[in-house]
C-alpha cells in the first residue's frame, strides 16, 4: 500500500524554515507528548510496533522502555544519520527535506526516556544535510522547541550535531559511540547494550532517522492508526530506496505488504530500456541478492525470509541483464574490504581474502577450491564476527553466486 | 546455578565467563588475544562457543554464564570458525614463535597454507632502540601491547593501532621511531606480546648466536650512546 | 610550517578544547578543513589542546576515510563507484577522470589541485553515476560533462559553495 506519511512534507515545505514545518503540523506531536506522562508516550510507541528502521529491526518501544527504567543519569538521545549502506539514501531525503521531523522524533524519544542531551551523527559525506540539520536545530533551540524549558515545561533537552568522516562501520551504534568519544569508530562487544551502557558509557537510545521520523506522526495519530498500516507484523510506513537499473530510481513510500516486483515495476518505473532483472539486492550490501523468479515476495520479515532475504534499511538495487554480475559482486567484496574496521580478526582477514577470491572469479577463473574457501569464509564470518559488519559480508557474494546459478549446498 | 557445557553440568556463579565455567572443569577453550591482566577485548575470536539458542557463536572470554544455558566448544560450526580464522592468521603472518596456536591449528585440522596465495603484509624489523626490537610480520594485532602501553598498564600511550581492515597495524605517532615517541622502555609491551613479535634485545641477540658476554658488552655499549645522547 | 594559518588553527582547537577527546573528530574535521590535510605539527597541537595522546591522535586520522595523514590536493574528486553507479556507467566516469586529471585513483595532480578517488557508495544512487567534487555534488553525468565540470572547479580555484549540474 502507497502512503503518505514520512515523505508529506518532503519537496513540499522549505527545509530552512522552522515557520514552514510548524505551519504544515510541526511540532504539535511534542506539544501533545509534553501533555502525557512519558511512560504513556512510551507505551503508545510500544503498541504501536514500531521497529527499528535501520536495519535490525528492533522494537522501538522496547529500547525506549529500557532506557527510561534506567535511574542512571544523564542519558542521550543519539540519531544516527550516518547512512553509508549502499544503494541506502532515505535517510538523506528526510533530512534534506523535512529536518525539524528528526529533531521532533528526538525530542519526544528524550521526553519519554528522561534524556536530556541528543547527539545526531551525520555522514560526513551529507554535507547539505549536516548543514540543514545545524540551522534547524539553532531555529529550534530559539523557538523553544529544544534546549530549556521546553514549551514552558519543565522538560530540557539539548541537541549536539556530529559528522561523521568515511568509515562505514560507524553505523554500527557502539561504533558510532566510539566514534563520538573520539576514538577509532571499532565497534564494542555486546552485551553490555546501548540502552544500559551507551555513549559515554551512559543510558542511550538510539535510533534511526527513518525511526525519529515515525514518531511524530504515530504520536499524533495514536498506536491503532499505526497498526492499522500495513502488515500486523511490521506495521506503519516505510521509506524503499530503489535504484540500479530502473526507469525512475528514488525513495518511495509504501508499507512492507508492498512486494518487489512492486517496487521496481509501478514505484520505479521498470527496468530501463525495457530490459529484463538479472538480480535485485535487498537491503544493502550488507543484504541478500533475490533472482528474477522471486519478485513477488512482499517485502516484509515473513515474506523475505521465504527467499532468504530481509528488508534491512529498505535498499533495493537492480541490476538488469545488461550488467556483469562478476563486477557488481567485485565491487561488493571490495566495499566490505574496504570498510572492515580491523578489529577482529574474522572480518579484518576474511573481507581481504573474500575479496582476493572474488576478484580472481571475476577475471575468468574459475576454481572449485575458491568456491570452498568463500563458503568457509562466509560461515566463519558470519558466526564468530564481533559486529553486524563482519556477520553480512558474506551474504550478497553468496547468495549473488546462488543467483548466477553457481551456488553451493551447504550455503 | 549451573550450565551445560559439552554435555558436562558445571556449577557456576553469575558473574563468571564462560571460560571460566569451562576452565573448571578442565575444558579448554582456545584463546589468543585475551590476557589476565588486560581488559578483554574479545577481538580474536578463537574463543567463540555455540551457545544454543544464540544467532551468532559468541566469545567465551566475555560472554557471561546464564542458568541452564547449554553450550558446544568443540561443535562442527565452532570448529569451522576456529579453523577458518587459524588459516587466515597464518596467511598473513609468521607464526613461528606461537606455539599455542600452531597447537590449536594442529588439533582443528587447519590447513596453514591454505590462503597462501593472498596478499601478506610485510614489514622491517624496527630496531631503534636499546631494549628490544619489534618485527610485526609477526604481529597478530591482538592489541595487547596497546593496552599495556596505555590505560592497563603504563598510561604511557606510545602506541595505538592505525589504518584500518587488512591494513591495520600496531604504530607510532606518524611512524616515529620509539626514541621520539613517550614510550618510557618500561617493557610492559614486550612482557605481553604472545607470537615473539616484540622481543627484548638480549634475548634475540641470544637467539641470533651471541655469547651472554659479547651481549653483555654491546648492550652496555648500546644503552652508554643512549643516555649521552638523551 | 609557516604557511599553516595557526591563528585560525588554535581557534578551532580553543573552542573545541573544553570537550576534551570527545572534541577529537570535529576539530580535526574543522582544523582540516583549513589546512588541507592533518600534517604532525598540527595534529601535535590538537592533541595537546584536546589533551589526548599523540599515538591516539594517529590512530583515529588514519582510520577515518576522510581525515588525510598526507597532503591531497585543494580537490578531492570523488568519483562513486559503487553498486548502483556501476550499473550506470560510473566506470566511464572515473575513466573520464583519469584521462582528465592524468593520475589514477589515489594520486594527485602534480600541481596538487586534484586528487581523485574511487569511493564507497555515497548515498545520491538516485542520481547515478554521481560525483563529488569537495563538497559540490555532481550527477547524474555522462563522462562527456567531467572535463567541464573539472575545468569549472579548476577556475573557481577557491572551490566555493556552487550549485551542482
Amino acid at each position: 500500500m502507497n502512503t503518505s506519511v514520512l515523505l508529506q512534507r518532503v519537496g513540499q515545505v522549505d527545509p530552512t524554515r522552522l515557520e514552514d514545518y510548524v505551519a504544515h503540523g510541526g511540532f504539535d506531536a511534542l506539544r501533545r507528548a509534553l501533555l502525557r506522562r512519558p511512560e504513556k508516550v512510551v507505551e503508545e510507541v510500544k503498541a504501536s510496533g514500531l521497529v527499528g528502521r535501520g536495519g535490525a529491526a528492533f522494537p522501538t518501544g522496547v529500547k525506549w522502555e529500557a532506557v527510561a527504567r534506567e535511574s542512571r543519569t544523564p542519558k542521550y538521545v543519539v540519531c544516527n544519520a550516518d547512512e553509508s549502506e549502499p544503494g541506502t539514501f532515505k535517510d538523506r531525503v528526510l533530512m534534506e527535506g523535512d529536518p525539524f521531523a528528526v529533531l521532533e522524533g528526538m525530542a519526544i524519544a528524550a521526553y519519554a526516556t528522561g534524556a536530556s542531551e541528543g547527539y545526531i551523527y551525520v555522514r560526513g559525506e551529507y554535507a547539505r544535510a549536516y548543514t540543514l540539520l545545524r540551522s534547524a536545530v539553532d531555529q529550534a533551540t530559539q523557538a523553544g522547541f529544544l534546549g530549556d524549558a521546553i514549551l514552558g515545561s519543565d522538560f530540557s533537552f539539548h541537541v549536539h550535531i556530529y559528522r561523521g568522516a568515511g568509515a562505514y562501520v560507524c553505523g554500527e551504534e557502539t561504533a558510532l559511540f566510539e566514534s563520538i568519544e573520539g576514538k577509532r569508530g571499532q565497534p564494542r562487544q555486546k552485551p553490555p547494550f546501548p540502552t544500559t551502557h551507551g555513549l559515554f558509557g551512559q543510558p542511550t537510545v538510539i535510533n534511526n532517522v527513518e525511526t525519529l521520523a515515525n514518531v511524530p506522526p504515530l504520536i499524533l495519530n495514536g498506536a491503532e492508526w499505526f497498526r492499522s498500516l500495513g502488515p500486523e507484523e511490521a506495521p506503519g510506513p516505510k521509506l524503499f530506496s530503489v535504484s540500479g537499473a530502473v526507469n525512475k530510481p528514488g525513495v518511495y513510500e509504501a508499507t512492507m505488504d508492498v512486494t518487489l516486483r512492486e517496487l521496481i515495476e509501478e514505484y520505479a518505473g521498470g527496468v530501463r530500456d525495457g530490459g529484463k532483472v538479472q538480480a535485485v539486492l535487498v537491503g544493502g550490501a550488507a543484504g541478500t541478492f533475490v533472482g528474477p523468479k522471486d519478485l513477488d515476495v512482499p517485502m516484509s520479515f515473513s515474506g523475505l525470509r521465504r527467499v532468504g532475504a530481509s528488508p534491512g534499511s529498505g535498499a533495493v538495487m537492480v541490476v538488469d541483464e545488461r550488467v556483469n554480475m562478476w563486477d557488481v559482486l567485485l565491487r561488493i567484496a571490495r566495499f566490505f574490504a574496504h570498510e572492515s574496521c580491523g578489529k577482529c580478526y574474522p572480518c579484518r582477514l576474511g573481507t581481504q581474502r573474500q575479496l582476493e577470491i572474488v576478484t580472481r572469479m571475476a577475471s575468468g577463473a574459475l576454481r572449485y577450491k575458491d568456491f570452498l574457501r568463500l563458503q568457509d569464509l562466509h560461515a566463519t564470518m558470519r558466526d564468530a564476527s564481533l559486529c553486524g559488519l563482519g556477520q553480512t559480508a558474506g551474504n550478497a557474494i553468496i547468495s549473488g553466486l546462488k543467483v548466477m546459478g553457481m551456488g553451493m549446498s551447504d550455503d | 546455578m549451573h550450565v551445560i557445557i559439552d554435555g558436562q553440568r558445571v556449577p557456576v556463579s553469575p558473574e563468571m565467563t564462560i571460560l571460566e565455567a569451562a576452565e573448571q572443569v578442565g575444558i579448554h577453550i582456545p584463546r589468543l588475544c585475551v590476557h589476565e591482566s588486560l581488559t578483554p577485548q574479545a577481538l580474536c575470536r578463537l574463543c567463540v562457543v555455540e551457545w544454543e539458542g544464540a544467532r551468532t557463536l559468541v566469545p567465551a572470554c566475555v560472554a557471561r554464564v546464564q542458568d541452564r544455558a547449554v553450550i558446544h566448544t568443540q561443535s562442527e560450526r565452532v570448529r569451522r570458525a576456529r579453523r577458518t580464522i587459524l588459516e587466515l592468521l597464518a596467511s598473513t603472518v609468521d607464526l613461528s614463535e606461537a606455539p599455542e596456536l600452531l597447537a590449536y591449528a594442529e588439533e582443528v585440522g587447519a590447513d596453514l597454507e591454505r590462503f597462501s596465495d593472498g596478499e601478506r603484509l610485510t614489514f622491517p624489523v624496527y630496531d631503534d632502540n636499546p631494549f628490544y626490537v619489534r618485527d610485526y610480520n609477526k604481529c597478530v594485532l591482538c592489541g595487547r601491547c596497546v593496552q599495556a602501553c596505555g590505560d592497563d598498564m603504563q598510561f604511557t600511550y606510545a602506541l595505538t593501532i592505525s589504518g584500518r581492515g587488512f591494513h591495520s597495524r600496531v604504530d607510532t605517532f606518524y611512524h616515529l621511531p620509539m626514541p621520539q615517541t613517550t614510550c618510557v622502555f618500561c617493557g610492559n609491551c614486550v612482557a605481553v606480546c604472545p607470537t615473539g613479535a616484540l622481543k627484548a634485545k638480549e634475548e634475540l641477540l641470544l637467539e641470533e648466536g651471541l655469547s651472554p658476554e659479547a651481549i653483555w658488552q654491546r648492550k652496555r655499549e648500546e644503552k652508554r650512546a643512549w643516555y649521552k645522547e638523551r | 610550517m609557516s604557511d599553516i594559518p595557526w591563528e585560525q588553527v588554535d581557534a578551532v582547537i580553543a573552542r573545541w578544547a573544553p570537550r576534551g577527546r570527545a572534541g577529537l573528530l570535529p576539530c580535526l574535521e574543522e582544523v582540516q578543513s583549513i589546512t588541507g590535510w592533518l600534517s604532525p605539527e598540527v595534529s601535535r597541537r590538537i592533541a595537546e589542546g584536546l589533551k589526548v595522546p599523540l599515538a591516539d591522535v594517529f590512530g583515529v586520522i588514519t582510520f577515518y576515510g576522510l581525515l588525510y595523514d598526507r597532503p591531497v590536493g585543494r580537490f578531492v574528486v570523488r568519483v562513486c563507484d559503487d553498486v548502483s553507479c556501476f550499473i550506470n556507467g560510473s566506470r566511464e566516469i572515473v575513466d573520464a577522470c583519469r584521462s582528465y586529471l592524468g593520475v589514477e585513483p589515489g594520486e594527485t595532480t602534480p600541481d596538487g589541485l586534484f586528487t581523485l578517488e574511487t569511493h564507497p557508495c555515497l548515498g545520491r544512487c538516485e542520481r547515478a553515476p554521481f560525483m563529488m567534487v569537495n563538497e559540490l555534488e555532481f550527477g547524474p553525468i555522462t563522462p562527456q560533462d567531467v572535463p567541464r565540470i573539472l575545468e569549472e572547479v579548476r577556475k573557481s580555484g577557491a572551490g566555493q559553495e556552487e550549485e551542482g549540474v
